[in-house]
């Protein structure tokens, strides 16, 4: 499903090129739950941007859905991205003035689903992850652990193909985070929803099918559970 | 999507309650101002438009160079019309014939309203054919005025008089004597009109109308054009006719004279001549106030851009999520778009609100009948919305396509909140909106100081406590009884006889001749008044040679008192008993008795021209110098003697001062308007700094928590938050004060007599702006500074 041939991202600091990510090669296939670990300053996050379309590497090649990516213009781009990726964030990343209703509505607003059509899909999502009752509040107004819930939700309303978590659990405690985990697993499993997370926690990376190290931009260590 | 983006908008706007006030409150006080101005501008540009035919009417108005002495005059001379009446371009001609040009007849009227007389003032004599130029359509009766001693009144007058519309046929009675039958009703004149008249009589009634040839001006002729009229040609065609009638001297050695054809459309606004029918409209203060609307708009408009650009580092992680969940920036844009023209649109409705409740305060300020009419609405409703949807995107566009350019994965990782605080374009509208702030302070200041001037200028004489009563002639020969009763009354000091006054509205002009024989080219114009001998007494006038008209001396009958102008016109070396000549019913001999020092007689715009007294009987007023703290027992008790004279006549009396005032109205008023609008101004500025402040303040929480951490005093941070606006307040009062200078000083050059714009005047100006600055600045900054560093740096 996802394929990186060297792909490299770097900046110019003081003349000095320094690299955050070096001549990454990765294959991801259909159905796969991948956590990427790694210290701080790994590339962790870079690399899950590039593979998410929010950030550009520097050089080589990407390979989504059959389509390299590399040759694709802004909108082409954009148009893949919001119809097969879902991603969810440390930080939640709710919109503050919307209630949880309409934050897993928006996503659908941008696809320009039908307003009947987006009531089934949101309330048919509200009640597999049982937050009806939420529906009206507003994020301020919820947990950290429930609000990832509903940035879950918003990522998974759009039934996306890929869902990418950067440290999902990070700002969670740890039974939270659990519950979070096995969420991401139920989904995986019964759902066949691609999953690549980026995580600090070893227990939570062991929930999935495939780890994969980074160190100083390059891919350490790579293995299957 | 547009719901989701009303939403949002709502929301967000709800949890900014302190930012959107300061929004709407902003740009709807600025708007109203705006509104009002607008109201103003447009009923100023709307005089004589109420005719039919404006475009094809014209006044004709004759300059006049006579002796390097070169006047344009909103009257003509009497001929003239009948003179140029084959003239084929011309479809209607139609005269005025205003009270004061009247030589034989009264030129003060006292219409009989019962048992009663009431002092009207505007009068006419024209004849029927005014009613075919302008549009005065009757209400009653055909409109006819060329029988004599008929009279045409409009609706309100017929009210007043016979409480009734239906009035045609009934008679006026007028000083007395004259009768006049009403011929027609006619709707009141347009209050946006050049003439203001109640009474329109026929001009046939009057000796006058049958006498004087070319010599008689002031005859305001108007004429309507056919389509197409060559309006060049017809000036000097008229010129050509008008120079038959004249001698030759009239026309040679440098005299001329010119007729311009002066649109309808012009009179009120553009006119530059003399002797107009009503109080002129400047073109120069609709420009002066168009200029302030602008003003004042562009400030409430950088208001709202700049508190928008400074909440946007609040918007940013907005911005990055909706970008991640999929939104294209044009989506983007238009989200915040909505929400400006939103606030815009809210604003306007307040604005609206404001304006209309502040109308009747307005129109007192302005003196304007001004309202919010069905025809008005016409033309507000559409344009407001245009409004809206400008102010909306012009305010809204700069945030809309700065925060929706945004990186969402910089924004999410909170890169971005430390680049907005040296923000360029914010400086840049902070130092314009201050600039044009200073420049408004200094223009109050300097109208202000220039009003002040006026009212405290040693005019030369004393017009503190003096009481004038007025119209004493109609009393006839017991006026000078009046006058002896006021002088033996207790506190009263002296008194004086005579309809001319420094400060009043009569004036007599006269032509006076150094040598025998009469040589026309040697003709000085000059002020030529009746007084007694207690005149320069009561009035505190100074004689600097010669000596005050005295009863005593018989020769005193052609002697003159003369001010310095008048003996700088003349040349005199020795003025004292020179002699001057008037040709007026025959010729008259007068020698020079006395100079007097200069005194202000006309509008300080003008310089004092020259004036001579003669020692004559005039029964116009009664003026007296009184020294008591009982006044109104004193006017009682000189409106009993007034009643003992006459029962049936009006007693009518003003202060001197407050005439002198009134000369100055038009200008106090404009000055009045301009502090209130350039007030208003600076406080839209202030509101913006305002908000500008707290987020400043809000987005610097961390360092200043960091510095205070640190060990930074409070001072030192309140410090460091207020100089960054006050080093643009600077800058701004570096652009604005040259500007303003060379404004002002433009404007102070109509005033003959004018203060200098003092330095003083440009540093209290800049001192003024940067306290408002720091006041407004130093709220937020005080409060960002106290605030314990712990919370400040948990939150982060």
């Amino acid at each position: 499903m996802l394929s990186l041939k060297n792909i490299s991202k770097h900046y110019n600091v003081g003349g000095n090129k320094t690299f955050v990510l070096n001549k990454i090669d990765l294959d991801v296939d259909a159905g796969e739950f991948i956590s990427i670990m790694g210290p701080s300053g790994s590339g962790k996050s870079t690399l899950l941007n590039i593979i998410g379309l929010l950030d550009e590497p520097s050089e080589g090649y990407h390979y989504f859905l059959g389509e390299a990516i590399h040759n694709l213009k802004e909108k082409q781009r954009s148009a893949l991205y919001k119809s097969n990726i879902g991603f969810v964030f440390q930080a939640y990343h709710l919109i503050d003035e919307l209630t949880v209703y309409e934050n897993i509505e928006t996503p659908l607003i941008y696809q320009d689903v039908k307003s009947s059509e987006r009531k089934a899909l949101v309330a048919d999502i509200l009640d597999r992850f049982q937050i009806v009752g939420k529906k009206d509040l507003f994020p301020a107004q919820l947990s950290g652990g429930q609000q990832q819930l509903v940035g879950i939700a918003r990522a998974l309303i759009t039934k996306p193909k890929l869902l990418l978590a950067d440290e999902p659990t990070g700002n969670l405690n740890s039974k939270q985070g659990e519950d979070i985990m096995e969420l991401f697993r139920k989904l995986n499993k019964e759902d066949g929803v691609t999953i690549i997370q980026v995580t600090h926690s070893e227990k939570n990376a062991e929930f999935g099918s495939r780890i994969i190290n980074l160190l100083d931009g390059k891919i350490d260590s790579s293995r299957n559970i | 999507m547009i719901r989701n983006y009303f939403k949002t908008a709502y929301r967000s706007l709800k949890k900014n309650k302190g930012f959107t006030a300061i929004n709407v409150l902003g740009l709807s006080v600025g708007l109203a101002t705006c509104l009002l101005i607008v109201f103003y501008v447009v009923d100023e540009l709307s005089y004589d438009r109420y005719n039919t035919k404006a475009d094809s009417i014209y006044r004709i108005t004759e300059t006049a160079r006579l002796n390097g002495n070169e006047q344009v005059f909103a009257g003509s001379e009497k001929p003239l019309l009948y003179a140029t009446k084959d003239l084929p371009e011309f479809e209607k001609q139609a005269r005025f014939i205003p009270v004061n040009t009247l030589f034989l007849s009264a030129q003060k009227f006292r219409i009989k309203k019962g048992n009663n007389d009431i002092q009207e003032k505007n009068i006419v004599y024209t004849d029927s054919r005014i009613f075919d130029i302008f549009t005065l359509p009757a209400i009653g009766g055909k409109p006819a005025l060329d029988e004599p001693h008929t009279a045409v009144i409009t609706q309100s007058t017929a009210q007043k008089y016979f409480n009734t519309n239906d009035v045609v046929g009934k008679t006026l009675t007028i000083n007395d004597t004259s009768f006049y039958k009403i011929t027609a009703v006619i709707k009141d004149v347009p209050t946006q009109s050049h003439f203001n008249y109640d009474f329109f009589l026929s001009y046939s009634s009057i000796p006058e109308s049958t006498r004087g040839g070319w010599g008689y001006g002031g005859v305001h002729n108007y004429v309507m054009l056919k389509p197409g009229a060559n309006i060049k040609k017809l000036e000097s065609e008229m010129q050509a006719i008008a120079y038959k009638h004249y001698p030759e001297s009239m026309h040679t050695n440098g005299n001329y004279l010119t007729y311009t054809l002066t649109p309808l459309l012009d009179i009120h606004l553009h006119s530059i001549a003399q002797y107009e029918l009503m109080e002129k409209g400047s073109i120069q203060y609709v420009y002066i106030f168009s200029v302030i609307a602008i003003f004042i708009l562009l400030i409430a408009c950088v208001n709202f851009m700049n508190l928008a650009t400074a909440r946007s580092s609040n918007r940013a992680r907005e911005v990055g999520v909706r970008k991640v969940l999929g939104s294209a920036r044009k989506y983007l844009i238009l989200q915040f778009l909505t929400e400006s023209v939103l606030v815009t649109l809210v604003s306007t409705v307040i604005a609206v609100l404001l304006a209309w409740l502040l109308m009747p305060f307005f129109n007192q300020l302005a003196v304007k009948h001004l309202a919010f009419t069905l025809s008005s609405m016409l033309w507000l409703i559409p344009s407001l919305l245009l409004i809206v949807v400008v102010i909306g995107f012009l305010a809204g566009s700069y945030p809309a396509f700065f925060l929706s350019a945004f990186q969402p994965i910089e924004v999410l990782k909170g890169k971005l909140s430390t680049g907005f605080r040296g923000s360029f374009l914010r400086s840049f509208l902070v130092v314009f909106q201050f600039s044009i702030s200073i420049f408004l302070i200094i223009g109050t200041l300097v109208i202000y100081n220039q009003l002040k001037f006026i009212h405290n200028k040693n005019l030369g004489f004393n017009r503190d406590q003096v009481l004038i009563i007025k119209n004493t002639a109609v009393l006839g020969n017991q006026a000078k009884i009046l006058k002896q009763e006021i002088k033996q009354m207790s506190g009263v000091l002296s008194a004086t006889m005579s309809t001319y006054l420094p400060t009043g509205e009569d004036r007599n002009v006269t032509g006076l001749f150094p040598a025998l024989p009469i040589d026309i080219k040697q003709d000085v114009l000059s002020d030529f008044w009746p007084v007694d001998e207690d005149y320069i007494n009561t009035l505190g006038i100074k004689l600097i040679a010669g000596r005050n008209f005295s009863p005593r001396m018989a020769s005193d009958s052609s002697g003159l008192i003369v001010n310095e102008a008048f003996v700088k016109r003349f040349g005199f070396k020795d003025p004292l008993n020179k002699t001057v000549y008037r040709f007026s019913f025959g010729l008259q001999a007068f020698h020079i008795v006395g100079v007097m020092k200069d005194f202000n007689f006309s509008s300080l715009r003008d310089q004092i021209k020259p004036v001579a007294l003669v020692y004559n009987e005039d029964r116009g007023s009664v003026t007296a110098r009184v020294s008591t703290a009982n006044l109104s027992g004193l006017i009682a008790q000189i409106e009993n003697k007034w009643k003992n004279f006459s029962p049936n006549q009006q007693f009518s009396y003003s202060f001197m001062d407050e005439d002198f005032d009134a000369t100055y109205r038009a200008e106090q008023r404009i000055g009045t308007l301009f502090i209130s609008f350039s007030t208003l101004a600076i406080l839209i500025a202030c509101l913006g700094l305002f908000g500008l402040a707290a987020y400043a303040a809000e987005q610097r929480t961390k360092e200043i928590g960091i510095r205070k951490v640190l060990g930074a005093s409070v001072s030192t941070i309140v410090n460091m938050l207020s100089m960054d606006f006050i080093r643009l307040v600077f800058i701004a009062i570096i652009i604005a004060s040259p500007l303003a200078w060379y404004a002002m000083n433009r404007w102070l050059q109509d005033f003959a007599y004018r203060t200098n714009i003092q330095w003083w005047v440009l540093a209290a100006a800049g001192c003024m702006a940067v306290l408002i600055a720091f006041a407004t600045i130093s709220f937020q900054s005080i409060r960002a500074a106290l605030a314990n560093p712990v919370t400040s740096l948990r939150n982060e």
